[in-house]
């Protein structure tokens, strides 16, 4: 069927106003506005230039928050994605329940932040919490903590309470691997390739895309993470688990520092843009393969 | 043809529906801020934004308030509340509206400092002449009042609460330390910590989260004990030096009580933690204020006949937090009707009745020394009125380090606290985090 290009703009249009009015406009002004001294207790507002982006570079919380932000976006994009993809290569086997296990590991996805978080709170909690719990009845009393309040182990806390769970990451694997066409399988058995090798060589370079896709998921969301951050932890002890939401976050409500919170915001900006394409670019997301 | 028209159709009807939501709502619908005159009985309306609502234990003193202002003023003045559950929402919401320049009418500062906000923004009232041209009113300001609600010698706020806040401890488990009452020096105060200790009962209730309330609690009254310097700094608003040695020590203190006297959620643990440690009779005692008498009482927090064996208690050294709450302000509207109208407000809510109808209803402490503190309250509030009784002996008096200290602070001092805590940072260093967070600010 013959499409008449000139309606495209026509549909699209919506759309694009919807775009430029909540995101594009609300943009450019954290961005016009992150070159003001900007701020709550004072009545005007100052043009400084790049001022604010100049106390970036002398400020270690932003620095302790941006290796915090880019250690977890890594952490995502490798370990949550490997784990989310091994649990689709193992269900797209169908083994024996393979369906009840496919909703059940994406149970966590669909509880809240907030009440993972409380969860989570109970799980670490030093006096009644379960992990204490069972390293005191395992006679292993020396090694329990307050987890999350230990700066040598409230990031790995932290980390864990989502890292192990990659329920969105396995729907979208096992949906595109169940889209694979059985002949190029039943190929890959008629060259004597065994099972372990038809995964590795065969049904894994098929879904790199949709990981690539997985893993831009997973990056923005690290870039989004602050409820449960925020009751967990709160960013502390000290900034062991702040990440640049949260330092915005503190900018903006604790020093009622508008400018210089603005400037933090593009620069979650600008990091999100680029992981997106340096994983766009490494995995050839967009491309066409022929 | 036909098709070229369903599709421009659809085409507009995906744009009116979304543009639907971005047009201009009736002011009437807005919930606005400004006055609306109600029909054409030349009524002005108070729009008030409050978090006071619910089961807020202010909620019954205020709703009362309004109901009896909209009568008083019937056909003048009325008040319409806008319900902002939760404090923490409200202060935001003002912020925002700070922002913009668009405040209510008027404001309730609490204890969130929102008033400086604003007189930098100067979108604030001068009261001064009002509040002079009024020896009702004048009365009401004790010294302290005024300079809570002042600026650049202009009165600015009106307040309707005082802040008296002293300790309260288990009486029981004293008993079975074999303490028989309240530390009257902070040596002392340890030595009772080592004896509830030793008894097997934890001896504080404490929290690093949200602030810290309860453990800065501590920590201020500390300071504020050491020497003159000390109650100098308690006094100060906006500090930005905690590298005294008053501090320094308090904090070392601080240390040690968290190490050695409080529950193991203590670190990380928020205010209800501590509150529920105290309540459920598991820790010894626990710093706040007379606004915690009603949780004794209440069998949904702790266990039916608690509140016979709390007592109450100030701080050794004879050391009390004593300062008002800081007050209601009116902002500058366009409408002097709408100003007005405010004044009528602020004035209604910060009387020596509301005063002393939040004194009866609540157990409030008046921010006024002239509102007498009633048999009926002291009836109903017999723990209250021991308290005060009590705090009248206190020599040495000032307002609580987060009311003084700069808002990002807050967030420091709970960040700081567990590596205070773990050894990571020493009292020293806490105390140049404190001081590195209030630079910031500069």
């Amino acid at each position: 069927m013959k499409i008449n290009k000139m309606w495209i703009p026509v549909f699209l249009l919506p759309t694009v106003v919807l775009f430029l009015m909540i995101y594009a406009v609300p943009l450019v002004m954290v961005f016009a506005t992150s070159l003001f001294d900007y701020r709550l207790n004072a009545k005007d507002m100052t043009f400084i230039g790049f001022g604010n982006y100049s106390r970036l570079f002398r400020d270690p919380d932003f620095f302790q928050a941006l290796s915090n932000t880019v250690m977890w976006i890594l952490i995502q994009c490798t370990v949550h994605v490997a784990l989310g993809t091994v649990v689709a290569l193992i269900l797209y086997k169908r083994p024996k329940g393979w369906k009840f296990v496919r909703t059940a590991y994406m149970v966590p996805n669909i509880i809240s932040n907030a009440a993972i978080a409380m969860i989570f709170l109970n799980i670490f909690n030093p006096q009644f919490g379960v992990i204490n719990s069972v390293l005191k009845a395992a006679r292993l009393e020396h090694l329990t903590r307050n987890w999350l309040m230990d700066s040598r182990t409230s990031f790995v806390s932290v980390t864990l309470i989502w890292v192990l769970f990659a329920g969105y990451t396995t729907t979208l694997v096992l949906a595109q691997a169940l889209s694979i066409d059985d002949t190029i399988i039943e190929a890959a058995k008629v060259d004597g390739a065994s099972p372990f090798q038809r995964d590795i060589f065969v049904v894994l370079p098929l879904l790199k895309k949709v990981i690539g896709t997985t893993m831009v998921m997973a990056a923005t969301y690290m870039l989004q993470m602050f409820d449960l951050i925020y009751i967990t932890t709160n960013g502390g002890p000290g900034k062991a688990t702040t990440n640049l939401p949260l330092l915005l976050y503190s900018v903006y409500k604790g020093e009622n520092n508008y400018g210089y919170a603005n400037a933090i915001g593009v620069c979650i900006v600008v990091i999100g843009i680029g992981a997106m394409a340096l994983i766009n670019k490494a995995l050839k997301v967009n491309q066409e393969e022929y | 043809m036909k098709k070229k028209w369903i599709a421009v159709t659809l085409a507009w009807a995906m744009g009116v529906t979304i543009l639907a939501g971005c047009t201009t709502k009736n002011p009437d619908q807005s919930g606005g801020n400004t006055a609306k005159d109600s029909g054409n009985s030349g009524e002005i309306v108070i729009n008030y934004p409050t978090f006071q609502v619910g089961v807020n234990t202010a909620a019954p003193v205020v709703s009362q308030l309004v109901e009896e202002f909209n009568k008083e003023y019937k056909g003048k003045y009325r008040i319409q509340l806008e319900e902002v559950p939760g404090d923490a929402n409200y202060v935001d919401k003002i912020k925002v509206q700070l922002g913009t320049g668009d405040l209510p009418p008027v404001v309730y500062g609490g204890g969130y400092n929102l008033l400086d906000l604003a007189v930098a923004k100067d979108l604030v009232l001068d009261l001064t002449d009002t509040v002079g041209g009024d020896p009702e009113w004048k009365g009401l300001y004790s010294d302290a009042s005024l300079e809570t609600n002042s600026r650049n010698g202009k009165i600015y706020a009106s307040s309707a609460e005082g802040s008296i806040i002293g300790y309260f401890y288990n009486k029981e488990l004293f008993e079975k330390a074999g303490i028989t009452e309240p530390a009257k020096t902070w040596d002392e105060f340890f030595k009772q910590c080592d004896a509830l200790k030793a008894a097997g009962i934890t001896p504080l209730a404490m929290d690093t989260a949200d602030s810290a309330w309860v453990t800065q609690l501590w920590l201020g009254a500390m300071a504020a004990t050491a020497n003159e310097d000390g109650l100098k700094f308690m006094e100060t608003m906006n500090p930005d030096d905690y590298n005294t040695p008053e501090m320094i020590a308090a904090a070392e203190k601080v240390q040690t009580m968290l190490r050695e006297y409080t529950t193991l959620d203590a670190i990380g643990g928020k205010y209800e933690n501590a509150a529920n440690n105290f309540l459920s009779g598991q820790a010894a005692m626990i710093a706040n204020g007379p606004w915690m008498i009603g949780d004794f009482e209440d069998e949904a927090k702790a266990m039916p006949g608690f509140s016979d064996k709390v007592g109450s208690a100030i701080y050794p050294g004879g050391f009390v937090y004593d300062a008002p709450i800081q007050g209601y302000f009116v902002t500058k509207q366009d409408d002097p009707k709408l100003e007005e109208a405010a004044i009528a407000m602020v004035k209604f809510f910060t009387s020596a009745h509301a005063q002393q109808l939040g004194l009866e209803t609540q157990g409030m402490i008046p921010a006024s020394q002239t509102v007498e503190i009633t048999e009926e309250a002291k009836r109903k509030y017999p723990l209250l009125a021991d308290f005060l009784n009590q705090a009248e002996e206190a020599a040495i008096r000032s307002d609580n380090m987060q009311s003084t200290m700069y808002s990002n602070l807050l967030d420091v001092i709970s960040q700081e606290l567990p590596r205070l805590y773990s050894g990571d940072l020493d009292p020293k260093g806490f105390c140049q985090s404190l001081t590195d967070g209030a630079k910031k600010n500069q």
